[in-house]
């Protein structure tokens, strides 16, 4: 389970009680109004950076910014045992020949995770502590899950790129930063661009050195879905509630917080597993590419104390810790905190994880709007 | 979600700002997305000395000193700008066509827009460097415009836009913004509106020619503007037939004769990982048809036989090559084949059926093929390699002459363009096509072409017409076209370097005040008995010796070197022009100069009877020739005497002669021979090329006779003690700045050298030739004697000298100090250091010398590695040029000496062919070939036995000739019917003893 924020919330029992109470409602009332699907307000732009090959920045309402910047390198490839054979590419016309290299070629097109370099940085954090570096894992887990994405970076059997992703998140973290960094590095990467290559088979890469002609890391074509990078969304749910887009306040009562990476499959894909469904309005194939649980931070606050064993309403404070906490375990007062215990329901995580992917889901809709986001 | 889209409206500085992106790929293979900002001025000045506000806005260096504005007032008109104009050319006219802008009978008021010059870099390095030359020479008046810096000439890229149309667009828009300035600049100083000079973009690309159209703007193509000026036929010829046979090509199709070229980066990563080779490709003297490369590899060089291996490669070229199979190894050829005897016949303009390889050159490689296979029980079959690829193309312009049959009769007269071919004088260089409207004129005269392009469907390469040099074997032309040839630098000095002289000129003297800064730190060494020793009216007089005794016993022993780093001081234009020459260079009637005439002749040289600055070498010398001590000074001397060879010759050898010059000069000689058996004994070779001297009339300077040079005691008197100066000098030099000395080393020659000529001699003459040490080689070469013929030994040595590899400058930095070590001479370390006047090197080791002695501070460019690496580079090649130069010179004044006449000679079988003979004549210094055909008529039969080097006739003409063999021969010269080109003719009269 991956480590909360570790900020500190300050909140008193009551008031938590009260969020909780709120949210626990049928549909539940969040403090800033918002549906419980609704995400907060967000302004996005993307190569903002010049220097980078590809980068983008996205602002919360609530004043959380990142800028996500993306920088490729030429690498040269370890030979791995089978593949350091036969490196000499002398002309091969015959036929077999050429496509047994084809073949050959396709296995060998596979990348290697460490092609890529994902670092976090998040201002008041060193940068060994837990919560960035498990901030990276997540991200860079997300990323990798489908094994298709260093094959991107592969240029031939003895090159390929190494990607540097540079995630900055600019504000204080007021929130949980993962679904913001996420989405910012989903539009670096769209961004992204690479030099075209020049140069054939396994010789030496060598790149037009025009800008304009360079090509995009997720080559997209005009009005067709296409496969993109993954985005980590967080969801949270409070009873049987389920919410997105969480604020520092909603997190502070939650009882399960989910990290849940999607991706999607360009249509091409989709039409080969056989499945009609929804043909008619484009829908996207969405796969599930990790869910991770997070560990809540109402779990460190402070429980109310219930009048029955509060000395000033008459009640009688328990003798010692243990027992106030095995007294606790008991009461059921209403409008009395009490910090969620145990883990979350397996159906509930069903519910949550069904949510994000159904059609005109919450996956979906943020897609949606990011697609409208303009890649200059 | 918002998209946020930033405008740059909002920024009130954006207009000024722009920014350039684009991808750089190091050589260490990263790639990087570089972004330039470009900050866009508006002060960047037209330079036409027309306009006033541009003159009140142009930006002051820190002086306040404006540069001055290029562009003339009153330019040239042509008839179609009767007001004068301007031109802009763009990058495909001054790629196709930059000959044209150097003539000097038009193309002035040139604007070189920032866009094209960038572009032709790109494209072309060297015709950038010669733009880079132009726009900097005043007279042409070229200026450079930075059309991307200025606010309202700068474009930015649109999308979906190519880097091409982007420029092109540049280009136009520069021009449309000086026409409009210009017309506003004339009417602000109160001009007539007819006064305004057109602004004429050039191109030659036909879209852009349209849209200028368009856009209003006055364009036109190459062709036609120089069809509107006066000598436009003498013009045309220059532009470059590259585009226009691209054209002509795409209506036929032809096939194509030559594979095509590897891609730059498979050609990359072939050489890195060791499948490919690169090296400069070399073609055999003897065979045009095979060419060798040298790569870092393989201690022999590949050989690379045939019309298609050699695939478009030209001498000098950077060749990538890959290796053949082993069953297409051969050994080198045995035979001569020269291009003018196998194509004689073929016709420049035909196209159709050409083949790579005709019919004859197809028949005398498969001979060739069967020779090698007969005997391939012993024969060594050697790897062979095909060329796939060229890294850099090393294309210059090239002397010839015209192939008269190439030129048809009909329209010789007539002014009809066609095409002609030029055989260039260099016979390793192809025949090159060259289309010409005055083939009539150019017969029988030297022309320098250069190639434009080899196309893979072309047989030779392309070229075209840049000028024409003058008759054929009249002095002037011959003479330029050797300096052109070897790359000399001939033009006289321009004015910046004559600044840099003394304001007295011829009158400067030594300042009589010894409070004078000049005698600073110098030593008074005017008492001393100096005298000169050189050749006959020799001027530039680089060196004077002196010799006294001590009263110890031992003997003082002074070089006095001329003290040129006291008038060429470093980085001044006259520096820089020297160290570009690198070194003067000696023809038959001619010297070309590497410092002007007053400071080499006069205010630098030695000369008798007036007192010169020198630098000089002191030692203290035991009678044994052991060195005591020695020391180096500034100082200033007045010779009492300048010697030729002959004469001090005869007074060392007059025992009448008793003063004190004489016996200071005996003094020498018996030193100089001390030091030369000291020498011999550690192993310093005696090596010997073939030395004529020219005698020539003295009015005329027509070479009237031809005399080997005679070695005289005097001469080896001044060798030795130049080379004691030298070696003790670097040594010293080396001491002071271990990292940057200018040293001179001879590399041992690779044993393979050797190997054939010891083949040969051990086959010949039973004689073994030890390779392994000079010392080895020196005596090995004493012992091959013949009793009967004492040139023999001579000859060897010839030949000898041509295995050993060249000498060369470097920085003592780039080498381990064994590296150092002068082969020849067997001297540890060795440098240049007796003749500043003629080399830059000897001008470099007295600056750093100075330093070493603490007389001055070593200046910056004599202290860093790198710079000294590029001079160091750069002397070697001049140097090698000067040699090669001279060489020829002397060459073509043997041929004119023997013209009209027939004279028997002696000579000697250097090389044995299958189908003839290499035969040097030391008399004259010359070597020629005869061939089999050239034996009798019919051609006699022959048998070559290649393993014993005898080559043996029958039928019309019977004889053996083996190598080494002495021959009588019959030299006359011979005017070549076709190419008008003077010949000598070797015959053979008699094959000696034999």
């Amino acid at each position: 389970m991956a480590p909360p924020s570790t900020q500190q919330v300050l909140l008193s029992p009551a008031e938590l009680s009260y969020i909780h109470t709120s949210l626990s409602l049928t549909p539940p009332i969040r403090p800033d109004a918002r549906t419980s699907t609704q995400f907060r307000t967000l302004t996005a732009e993307t190569n903002i950076l010049p220097g980078t090959n590809g980068s983008a920045r996205i602002c919360f309402a609530d004043g959380t910014e990142a800028i996500v910047g993306i920088k490729a390198e030429v690498e040269k490839s370890r030979t791995t045992y089978q593949a350091g054979e036969d490196l000499n590419f002398a002309d091969d016309d015959d036929e077999d020949e050429e496509t047994r290299q084809e073949e050959k070629e396709a296995e060998e097109r596979r990348g290697s995770n460490e092609w890529v370099e994902l670092t976090v940085e998040i201002p008041g954090f060193r940068d060994d502590d837990s919560m960035p570096v498990f901030l990276a894992a997540m991200l860079s887990e997300a990323l990798l899950a489908d094994g298709e994405f260093t094959s991107r970076l592969w240029i031939n059997r003895r090159y390929h790129w190494k990607l540097y992703l540079d995630i900055l998140l600019l504000s204080q973290p007021l929130s949980y930063p993962l679904p913001l960094l996420s989405l910012t590095t989903h539009l670096a990467l769209l961004s992204t661009r690479l030099p075209r290559l020049k140069s054939e088979l396994d010789e030496d890469p060598l790149f037009d050195d025009d800008w304009d002609a360079s090509v995009f890391l997720y080559p997209r074509e005009w009005q067709k879905s296409y496969t993109r990078p993954p985005i980590t969304l967080l969801v949270m749910a409070v009873n049987d509630n389920i919410i997105f887009d969480p604020s520092k306040e909603e997190l502070a009562v939650a009882e399960a917080v989910l990290a849940v990476s999607i991706g999607e499959r360009s249509s091409a894909n989709a039409e080969d597993g056989g499945m009609e469904v929804d043909s008619d309005r484009n829908a996207r194939d969405l796969r599930l590419l990790a869910v991770r649980t997070i560990d809540p931070p109402s779990r460190l606050t402070h429980p109310g104390v219930p009048n029955s064993m509060n000395t000033a309403t008459g009640g009688t404070a328990a003798a010692t810790i243990e027992q106030a906490s095995s007294q606790r375990e008991v009461t059921e007062a209403e409008g009395v905190w009490q910090p969620p215990r145990g883990g979350a329901k397996r159906k509930l995580i069903a519910a949550m994880i069904q949510k994000v992917l159904e059609p005109g889901g919450v996956a979906e809709e943020v897609l949606d709007g990011l697609d409208t986001v303009e890649l200059g | 979600m918002t998209s946020l889209k930033r405008s740059l409206a909002s920024d009130p500085s954006a207009a000024n700002i722009s920014s350039k992106v684009f991808v750089r790929s190091t050589r260490s293979g990263k790639v990087q997305k570089i972004v330039r900002e470009l900050y866009l001025r508006d002060d960047i000045p037209c330079s036409s000395q027309l306009c006033t506000s541009c003159l009140a806005k142009a930006p002051r260096d820190a002086g306040g000193v404006l540069v001055p504005f290029v562009l003339s007032a009153q330019p040239a008109g042509t008839r179609a700008y009767p007001q004068g104009h301007y031109l802009v050319p763009d990058t495909n006219a001054l790629l196709n066509a930059l000959d044209l802008f150097e003539q000097t009978s038009a193309f002035y008021d040139v604007i070189i827009l920032q866009t094209v010059l960038e572009e032709l870099r790109n494209r072309s390095l060297p015709l950038y460097n010669r733009l880079v030359g132009l726009t900097k020479s005043e007279e042409k008046r070229f200026y450079v415009f930075f059309n991307d810096f200025r606010l309202e000439t700068s474009v930015v890229r649109d999308v979906g836009e190519s880097i091409n149309d982007r420029n092109d667009r540049a280009v136009r828009r520069a021009v449309k913004w000086y026409s409009s300035h210009l017309a506003r600049a004339v009417k602000a100083a109160g001009g007539r509106s007819k006064k305004i000079p057109a602004v004429v973009m050039l191109s030659d690309d036909k879209e852009n020619l349209r849209k200028a159209k368009e856009d209003g703007i006055e364009a036109c193509s190459l062709k036609d503007y120089v069809n509107g000026l006066e000598n436009a036929d003498q013009l045309l010829d220059m532009i470059s037939v590259a585009k226009e046979g691209r054209e002509l090509r795409d209506a036929k199709a032809a096939e194509n004769l030559y594979r095509e070229y590897y891609s730059v980066s498979k050609m990359m990563t072939g050489v890195r990982n060791g499948t490919l080779h690169q090296g400069i490709f070399n073609v055999s003297p003897y065979n045009y048809l095979e060419g060798s490369v040298h790569v870092p590899t393989f201690d022999k060089s590949l050989l690379i036989l045939g019309r298609e291996n050699i695939n478009r490669a030209v001498q000098g070229d950077v060749v990538v090559v890959e290796v053949l199979p082993k069953d297409q190894w051969k050994e080198p050829s045995t035979k001569i084949i020269e291009d003018e005897t196998m194509n004689k016949n073929e016709n420049a303009d035909a196209e159709e059926g050409e083949a790579v390889v005709t019919e004859k050159e197809r028949r005398a490689l498969q001979e060739e093929v069967k020779r090698v296979h007969s005997k391939s029980t012993e024969g060594r079959p050697q790897p062979t390699a095909r060329v796939v690829g060229i890294a850099k193309r090393n294309w210059r312009q090239y002397v010839g002459h015209i192939d008269e049959s190439s030129v048809s009769q009909s329209v010789k007269q007539s002014r009809k363009q066609q095409t002609v071919f030029l055989i260039p004088m260099d016979k390793r260089i192809p025949k090159i096509r060259v289309r010409t409207r005055q083939a009539g004129e150019i017969i029988g005269k030297r022309v320098l072409v250069t190639i434009d392009s080899w196309d893979r469907d072309s047989r030779y390469p392309v070229g075209h017409f840049v000028r024409s040099l003058g008759e054929l074997e009249t002095k002037g032309a011959e003479t330029e076209a050797l300096l052109l040839e070897y790359d000399v630098q001939y033009r006289p000095f321009p004015k910046a370097v004559l600044d840099c002289l003394p304001k007295e000129g011829h009158d400067w003297i030594v300042p009589p005040s010894k409070e004078d800064p000049g005698w600073r730190d110098r030593r008074d060494l005017r008492h001393l008995e100096i005298c000169s020793i050189d050749p006959v009216g020799c001027q530039d007089i680089d060196d004077a010796l002196h010799a006294r005794p001590l009263p110890n016993g031992n003997y003082e022993v002074g070089v006095h070197i001329a003290d040129v780093s006291h008038f060429v001081k470093p980085n001044n234009a006259m520096d820089t022009e020297a160290s570009i020459r690198g070194t003067t260079v000696y023809l038959v009637d001619k010297r070309i100069d590497m410092l002007p005439m007053l400071l080499g002749t006069d205010l630098c040289s030695l000369k008798p009877y007036v007192e010169r600055y020198a630098f000089s070498a002191i030692w203290e010398i035991t009678p044994d020739a052991d060195i005591v001590k020695s020391e180096f000074t500034k100082s200033v001397i007045k010779s009492r005497e300048a010697f030729s060879y002959e004469q001090a010759q005869i007074r060392v050898d007059d025992p009448s002669q008793q003063d004190d010059l004489t016996k200071a000069m005996r003094t020498l000689m018996m030193l100089s021979k001390k030091f030369k058996q000291k020498r011999m004994d550690a192993g310093a070779l005696s090596l010997s090329s073939p030395e004529v001297r020219i005698e020539t009339e003295s009015e005329t300077s027509d070479p009237i006779d031809v005399k080997t040079k005679k070695h005289l005691d005097t001469m080896s008197l001044v060798e030795e003690f130049m080379l004691l100066a030298n070696t003790s000098v670097a040594a010293k030099i080396y001491e002071a700045f271990p990292q940057t000395a200018m040293l001179r080393r001879h590399g041992a020659p690779p044993k393979t050298n050797f190997e054939e000529l010891a083949n040969q001699l051990k086959v010949k003459r039973g004689l073994e030739l030890r390779v392994s040490s000079s010392k080895e080689l020196a005596d090995s070469l004493d012992a091959c004697v013949d009793p009967k013929e004492p040139f023999f030994n001579t000859l060897i040595r010839i030949l000898a000298t041509r295995c050993m590899m060249s000498a060369e400058y470097f920085c003592s930095g780039t080498q381990a100090y064994p590296e150092f070590r002068h082969y020849g001479l067997a001297s540890e370390i060795y440098t240049h250091f007796t003749s500043p006047i003629r080399r830059y090197a000897d001008l470099v080791a007295h600056r750093q010398l100075a330093a070493a002695i603490d007389y001055e501070p070593l200046d910056a460019s004599v202290r860093s590695k790198g710079k000294l690496e590029a001079v160091c580079k750069n002397i070697n090649v001049r140097h090698r040029n000067a040699q090669q130069a001279g060489r020829a010179s002397i060459e073509y004044y043997v041929g004119q000496a023997l013209k009209g006449r027939v004279v028997d000679e002696h000579g000697f079988v250097m090389k044995v062919f299958s189908n003839g003979f290499v035969v040097l004549v030391p008399r004259f210094g010359i070597e020629s070939l005869i061939r089999l055909r050239d034996l009798a008529d019919p051609e006699p039969e022959s048998a070559f036995d290649a393993e014993h080097y005898v080559l043996r006739t029958r039928g019309s003409r019977e004889l053996s000739v083996e190598l080494f063999q002495k021959v009588l021969v019959r030299i006359s010269d011979v005017k070549e019917e076709g190419t008008g080109k003077r010949k000598v003719r070797f015959e053979l009269v008699s094959a000696g003893e034999a």
